[in-house]
């Protein structure tokens, strides 16, 4: 048995130590797969929460498919996303607020390069298709592999690297043409 | 041609995430280098400007306390009915009835009903506690009676709180929790039962119309006990956030928190059944 696989069986029969350390592993992908979603602190704050209140809620219903725990809760994630997005009646869009938190503030010239760069990042995202966005947003900032993506996604693995080149490709371009 | 470098793409994407550089793969790659390149440099740079943004250190705080509490107040429910299954209950009255009658001659739940986690009554108080609930006639009895004992548990994280015993903290704030969410549950029960959502016809008197006049008259009665005890409770909590010491400020925050989302998930749900 994997060790995620123990842990997570340790979480379903109630034990809090295993799901805290589930929540240790993966909160901070989770909470960067929606902040890029949403584009707000505040609102990427109370969403993650969600994905982890309902994810401790509904663990004595999860089934091991041999994909890992993260997929289940990247897919808690992008449901609550998406209803974020109708009951506000928005389309998915990625305008960052300005209040990012960033890993050190104690250079603020770098803090403040990091940002702008950051907030390019964001529009750049925005330029992309939606499904070479979920495919980025998957792969780069959730971490999940190619065949991880691509069962989330219900592709193939060939469309997901196609997906994958043309976003970097476009990426490129933009990034480019900001110069 | 184009599939292949996707393919190989691909490949040193997976690399660079596992923290390979980028020259280790050109260096595999030598046909494709010029093309892969630039794409590889596109996506550290990708990668490293969103590895950038974290969750605050309060708020991952602060989810990680909730998440606790609502483990605490799982495992807490769940040993409950573990340990009292259901052909249990009736041998479990009958012999928590006759110790009832024992203790109270000699005053000791009474005198347990201040004791706090710890103290050697505090068993004593919730075992009474577990008695009155059972011998409670109705569900609208059990829910003011939860209602109440949500607010002894306010009571004592207030106390552990000012103690400093954080884990203690937790405890109570679960099973502060699941005494709300009873009162959520008898009322769905209520619900699924059909008591007081019979149209009575427009001139009768019949027995259910009376039965369904009482029935919303005790949720009338339910609702602003409930809404009192939050008045109450929240103000307590606030108050005792005020004098806490300071290892114990972040967790009584949270517990203000869930209280006030239990009380408010709780009195939406009898207003909502009201109407």
């Amino acid at each position: 048995m994997s060790i995620e696989k123990d842990i997570v069986s340790r979480a379903k029969k109630g034990d809090g130590a295993a799901f805290a350390q589930l929540y240790e592993e993966h909160l901070d992908r989770i909470y960067r797969y929606v902040y890029l979603k949403v584009g707000n602190r505040t609102e990427a704050e109370d969403l993650t929460q969600e994905v982890f209140v309902k994810a401790l809620e509904a663990i004595t219903t999860y089934k091991w498919r041999n994909l890992p725990f993260s997929s289940w809760l990247f897919r808690i994630a992008h449901n609550l996303v998406v209803d974020y997005f109708r009951k506000q009646g928005k389309v998915e869009k990625v305008a960052l607020d300005d209040d990012i938190v960033l890993p050190s503030k104690s250079n603020p010239a770098l803090t403040a390069e990091l940002a702008l760069e950051i907030e390019a990042l964001a529009k750049d995202i925005e330029n992309l298709s939606p499904a070479q966005r979920e495919v980025i947003l998957l792969r780069f900032s959730a971490e999940l592999s190619t065949a991880e993506v691509a069962s989330f996604l219900a592709k193939n693995t060939g469309t997901v690297k196609a997906l994958q080149h043309n976003a970097i490709v476009a990426l490129r371009k933009m990034s480019s043409s900001d110069k | 041609m184009n599939q292949k470098l996707e393919d190989i793409l691909d490949k040193c994407l997976g690399q660079m995430l596992d923290g390979e550089s980028i020259e280790a793969c050109l260096n595999a790659y030598p046909e494709q280098a010029s093309e892969l390149a630039p794409l590889l440099k596109t996506s550290r740079a990708f990668i490293r400007n969103s590895s950038a943004i974290q969750p605050a250190p309060e708020f991952k705080a602060r989810v990680h306390s909730r998440l606790r509490a609502m483990s605490y107040a799982k495992q807490e429910k769940a040993e409950r009915s573990k340990r009292t299954p259901a052909w249990h209950r009736k041998w479990l009255l009958a012999i928590a009835s006759v110790l009832v009658v024992l203790l109270v001659s000699v005053g000791t739940v009474a005198a347990s009903t201040s004791a706090l986690p710890g103290k050697s009554l505090y068993p004593i108080k919730l075992a009474g506690e577990q008695v009155r609930l059972t011998l409670a006639f109705s569900d609208i009895d059990k829910a003011k009676l939860h209602i109440q004992f949500s607010e002894r548990r306010v009571i004592e994280i207030a106390e552990m709180a000012s103690q400093g015993k954080n884990d203690t903290i937790f405890a109570l704030t679960g099973q502060f929790i699941n005494h709300l969410q009873q009162v959520n549950e008898i009322d769905n029960v209520d619900e699924l039962m059909g008591n007081g959502v019979k149209a009575p016809a427009a001139t009768s008197t019949l027995p259910e119309e009376t039965e369904a006049f009482d029935e919303r008259g005790n949720k009338e009665e339910l609702r602003i006990m409930l809404s009192n005890s939050r008045e109450e409770s929240l103000l307590a909590l606030e108050n005792a956030l005020e004098k806490a010491p300071q290892s114990t400020k972040a967790n009584l925050q949270q517990a203000i928190e869930i209280a006030t989302r239990e009380y408010d998930k709780a009195l939406y749900n009898l207003e909502k059944h009201s109407n």
